[in-house]
């Protein structure tokens, strides 16, 4: 007998060998999502927009963020971030259609991430306000490495595509093919592994800046 | 886990089964003492049922069932005649009230009687606050002192908020709050000698937060922690004096502390 | 195991020995406590998602076969290779003929407990296959050559000084200052090539989705990504009560584990991996791989006693608030898991003979099942360990005769006195000033502290006389 058999066997006889109504458990697990507000924390009262950069800013997600009303002005948002962080004026931007359509003037731009990139540009398809998360799907515009290799992450995001809870997230989404990677992102990169410690920058990102855009997103 | 029902006082004086346990009839007959005159002043009718010995639970803790079923057979028994059932220990209530059905889960009938009996029986603070409404008077002590939660009493039983009430009515004397009041204090019946070293190092840190709370007196529900805490306290020659909370309640707080000369 | 000849008490004392050792059990779980409760203040719902999350669990392992088959219809469509194994033996096998056909060099790893529990690490350098862990803290239980001492914070029993140390002599370029910060960095310099160059990943999973097929890693450092996405090969190794129905599922329970194994609300990265590169992907595996492991689970399944240890999420709660494990620390407990889940799970893992010690070593607080996300019942899970123990006939033969001599003076309340009237009297004739300082039969006890003296008399023949008075 194979393992898959021994093990099914094993597990439907500690199951009592019962029958499976395959549509009761899935009324089953359905009613398990039920009242979602009685087990998931409060959001602030207020616009969306303003509990998720209150969330993203927190101590606990300790990211920094910045709104602005025109996908056009994230060059001018990038170019600032980097003199406030005495950063050279070189950025790696993920290789999304919509990033490299932007002008970039006076910033050296690259299509690609190298493992020793300082600074990273790219887009969030979601945000999640309860936790200040960042959702990615990969894709041919968005490879993942993009997300880890930069010691400076700047991500942006639409306003319209900040939802509430994670759970709103998995709604978006619900049927859809799933793609290779989902990656939540929430914060920079860190480790508590020696003594207990905080420190920012173990792998991935030091450094998080969020970029919240006032206009539609071309999903 | 079952946590007491606040429920209104009894009408009539009800007729309560002392549980004396097996530590406080040997080593502190002064508690049991305590626990009779709290009783009576709140207006039971109290027996000492005769039969009583042990509960079992060291046996239950050791995995042995049978011997703690014989033993939990005779505990109910003993007290099945009495409307209530009443023990200084939060740790031996806690294996009559929420182990006992277990312990019989072979044998259906002594298993429901168990249950039946269980939903009767109470650590005595909780039985003087959510049974009694009890409100000791005229009780002085000048003193302070901190409060050691014991586990069972705390998890099994919900014991908390009412030795604290209780001891707030007690002239004179002062609350000084303990650093991990709810974190067991090592002793865990049958464990703290087999496995006397890991033992001695939870209780070693349960002294120092006990002598950091500056109190002067150490109160707690359970005599075997208290003994152990105490213990510890006098190896190291603390000035702290250990006493169960009943015996404060019963006006006994200034008379000899566990491990003081009688 | 490495420490098995040496025995349980053995291995505790030495632990309770060792002052460097405490300090670092101190920091990390003294954090990890102080952050779950603040974390608790912060979400009021928590006993409510608690059970949600128990039922959750309780849900998946009633219809395991159902959800097993599902995940694994889901997985193959995403293109993922499934492979199921009995056994450690046979789940670590598994892993190194894929790396061997891969023709694999160097493997990066992720942190998985799933992982050491099959003996992967030892497998994959018994196969000449060069292990970079990833994973900070198992990078330095690595370059230490032990083992994990926590399941959430492996290299808990090292502290900054000793991590300095390996890292220096170890790293390519290492820190030049004494910061933690700088030991990090130095960390990151020397693996974020290995990253890049390796040519297989592995990692655990802690949870698998079954209606899309996909796993589902929780890290903070990032290099669960970082290492699965570069190679050739993803292989991920995961237990087979790791699944939950959905992703709407899984984020019920992601709120669970988080609060309770840091105290943060979500950790920085939540990935969920679903098969490999797809057309048009820049990067990723071109194989994927899911193990799915049985290794005593099916038996837990079978077994009332231990059945619901299979909701256990290893966030690590117990251990941070068990008095007993605060004192020793991981790697006294001798197996893959520590603490009261590991004194549950390692006697289903290495038999109950070899590990009986475990499930004494607990003073049954209840603190473990008070913190525990999906609520297990840990004591009572430990209680039955003990009760097998029993029955097996592996407890001492002087406990055994102690406890039925007391049962038996216990059932005859005349006899009961006596015995209670006598050993008042020998312990006061020990007694000095209110105290027995030692003591022939109670050393275990006056070793560490004192024992007061009884009363004159007993309770029960004080109340006899004052009752006949009255």
């Amino acid at each position: 007998m194979s393992a898959r058999e021994t093990i099914l066997n094993a597990v439907r006889a500690g199951l009592d060998n019962r029958k499976v109504d395959a549509e009761a458990v899935r009324r089953e697990a359905d009613a398990l999502l039920q009242d979602l507000d009685a087990v998931r924390p409060e959001l602030p009262a207020g616009a969306l927009v303003d509990a998720f950069i209150a969330r993203v800013t927190s101590p606990k997600v300790a990211a920094t963020a910045e709104r602005i009303k025109d996908v056009n002005e994230l060059p001018a948002a990038v170019r600032r971030y980097l003199d406030l962080h005495k950063l050279p004026p070189s950025v790696a931007l993920q290789p999304a259609a919509v990033l490299k359509n932007l002008s970039w003037h006076g910033l050296e731009t690259r299509g690609e991430v190298a493992a020793d990139d300082i600074v990273g540009v790219g887009i969030a398809r979601w945000g999640i306000a309860e936790t200040g998360s960042l959702v990615f799907h990969s894709n041919p515009e968005t490879p993942i490495l993009a997300n880890f290799l930069p010691l400076y992450h700047i991500v942006m995001v639409h306003e319209s595509a900040i939802v509430a809870f994670l759970d709103d997230y998995a709604a978006v989404v619900v049927g859809q093919r799933p793609p290779r990677n989902v990656n939540l992102i929430t914060g920079a990169s860190g480790t508590t592994d020696i003594e207990g410690s905080l420190v920012l920058g173990a792998h991935g990102p030091a450094h998080l800046h969020v970029v919240i855009v006032k206009d539609t997103p071309e999903l | 886990m079952t946590t007491p029902q606040s429920a209104s006082r009894p009408a009539s004086p009800p007729r309560v089964g002392l549980f004396v346990t097996c530590l406080v009839d040997a080593m502190r007959p002064s508690v049991g003492f305590a626990a009779l005159k709290l009783l009576r002043d709140a207006g039971c009718r109290v027996e000492v049922p005769d039969a009583q010995t042990c509960c079992g639970q060291p046996a239950f803790n050791s995995g042995d069932t049978a011997d703690a079923a014989v033993l939990a057979r005779r505990f109910i028994e003993s007290f099945e005649p009495y409307d209530y059932v009443v023990g200084p220990s939060g740790s031996c209530v806690g294996m009559t009230r929420a182990h006992y059905e277990e312990v019989l889960s072979n044998d259906p009938a002594w298993s429901e009687r168990a249950r039946r009996l269980g939903e009767r029986t109470y650590e005595l603070m909780s039985f003087l606050v959510d049974v009694m409404h009890y409100t000791p008077t005229d009780v002085k002590l000048d003193s302070s002192f901190t409060y050691h939660d014991s586990c069972s009493g705390l998890r099994e039983l919900g014991v908390h908020d009412q030795p604290r009430a209780l001891l707030d009515k007690v002239t004179g004397l002062t609350l000084k709050p303990l650093e991990g009041n709810d974190v067991c204090c090592g002793f865990g019946g049958t464990f703290c000698v087999k496995y006397p070293s890991i033992s001695n190092a939870v209780v070693t840190e349960k002294a120092e937060a006990i002598e950091r709370s500056g109190a002067q007196l150490l109160l707690g529900g359970d005599l075997g922690c208290l003994m152990n805490m105490s213990g510890k306290l006098k190896r190291q020659g603390s000035k702290v004096r250990s006493l169960h909370a009943a015996e404060v309640l019963a006006g006994m707080g200034n008379g000899p502390a566990i491990g003081e000369e009688d | 195991m490495q420490e098995a000849t040496v025995s349980f008490k053995a291995r505790a004392e030495r632990a309770l020995a060792d002052p460097t050792l405490k300090l670092a059990i101190d920091r990390t779980t003294g954090t990890a406590e102080r952050k779950r409760a603040v974390a608790m203040t912060q979400f009021p719902q928590f006993e409510a998602a608690r059970e949600r999350g128990k039922r959750i669990k309780d849900h998946v392992i009633a219809n395991l076969d159902h959800y097993l088959l599902e995940f694994e219809r889901n997985a193959i469509e995403s293109g993922a290779k499934v492979h199921w194994a009995s056994t450690a033996e046979e789940a670590s096998q598994i892993v190194v003929s894929l790396c061997k056909q891969a023709n694999a060099k160097r493997v990066t790893r992720v942190k998985s407990m799933l992982g050491e529990e099959i003996g992967l690490p030892h497998a994959l350098d018994e196969a000449g296959i060069e292990r970079v862990e990833t994973d900070l803290a198992e990078h330095i239980v690595q370059l230490g050559g032990d083992r994990p001492s926590h399941i959430v914070w492996p290299s808990m029993h090292r502290t900054r000084e000793q991590v300095s140390d390996m890292f220096k002599r170890a790293h390519r370029v290492p820190h030049q200052e004494e910061t933690i910060e700088a030991m990090v960095a130095s960390a990151r310099r020397e693996l974020r090539d290995k990253f890049l160059s390796a040519d297989v990943s592995i990692s655990g999973a802690n949870f698998l989705i079954a209606n899309t097929g996909a796993t589902c890693t929780v890290t903070n450092e990032g290099n669960a990504e970082l290492t699965t996405t570069p190679p050739r090969v993803h292989i991920v190794t995961a237990g087979i009560e790791k699944l939950v129905p959905s992703i709407e599922h899984a984020f019920l329970m992601l709120r669970l584990l988080v609060r309770s194994a840091t105290g943060a609300d979500v950790t920085q990265y939540t990935t969920f991996h679903c098969g490999p590169k797809q057309p048009g992907d820049r990067d990723g595996p071109e194989e994927f791989h899911i193990v799915l492991v049985d290794n005593g689970r099916t038996r837990m399944l079978r077994d009332a006693a231990l059945k619901e240890m299979l909701r256990c999420i290893r966030c690590g709660a117990c251990m941070n608030h068990c008095v007993v494990f605060r004192q020793l620390g991981g790697h006294v407990y001798g197996g893959t898991y520590p603490g009261p889940m590991g004194a549950v799970l390692t006697p289903v893992f290495d038999g109950l003979e070899s590990s009986r010690d475990l499930p004494h070593a607990c003073t049954m607080n209840g603190k473990c099942q008070e913190v525990c996300p999906v609520a297990i019942p840990l004591p009572t899970l430990l209680r039955g360990w003990r009760d097998r123990s029993w029955r097996e006939g592996l407890e001492p033969t002087a406990a055994r005769f102690g406890l039925s001599i007391h049962t038996f003076v216990a059932s005859h309340p005349r006899l009961y006195r006596l015995g209670t009237a006598i050993a008042i009297k020998v312990m006061r004739l020990f007694s000095r000033g209110g105290l027995v300082r030692g003591m022939p039969g109670l050393g275990a006890w006056t070793k560490h502290r004192d024992f007061p003296a009884p009363a004159r008399r007993s309770f029960m023949a004080m109340y006899k006389n004052s009752e006949n008075k009255r």
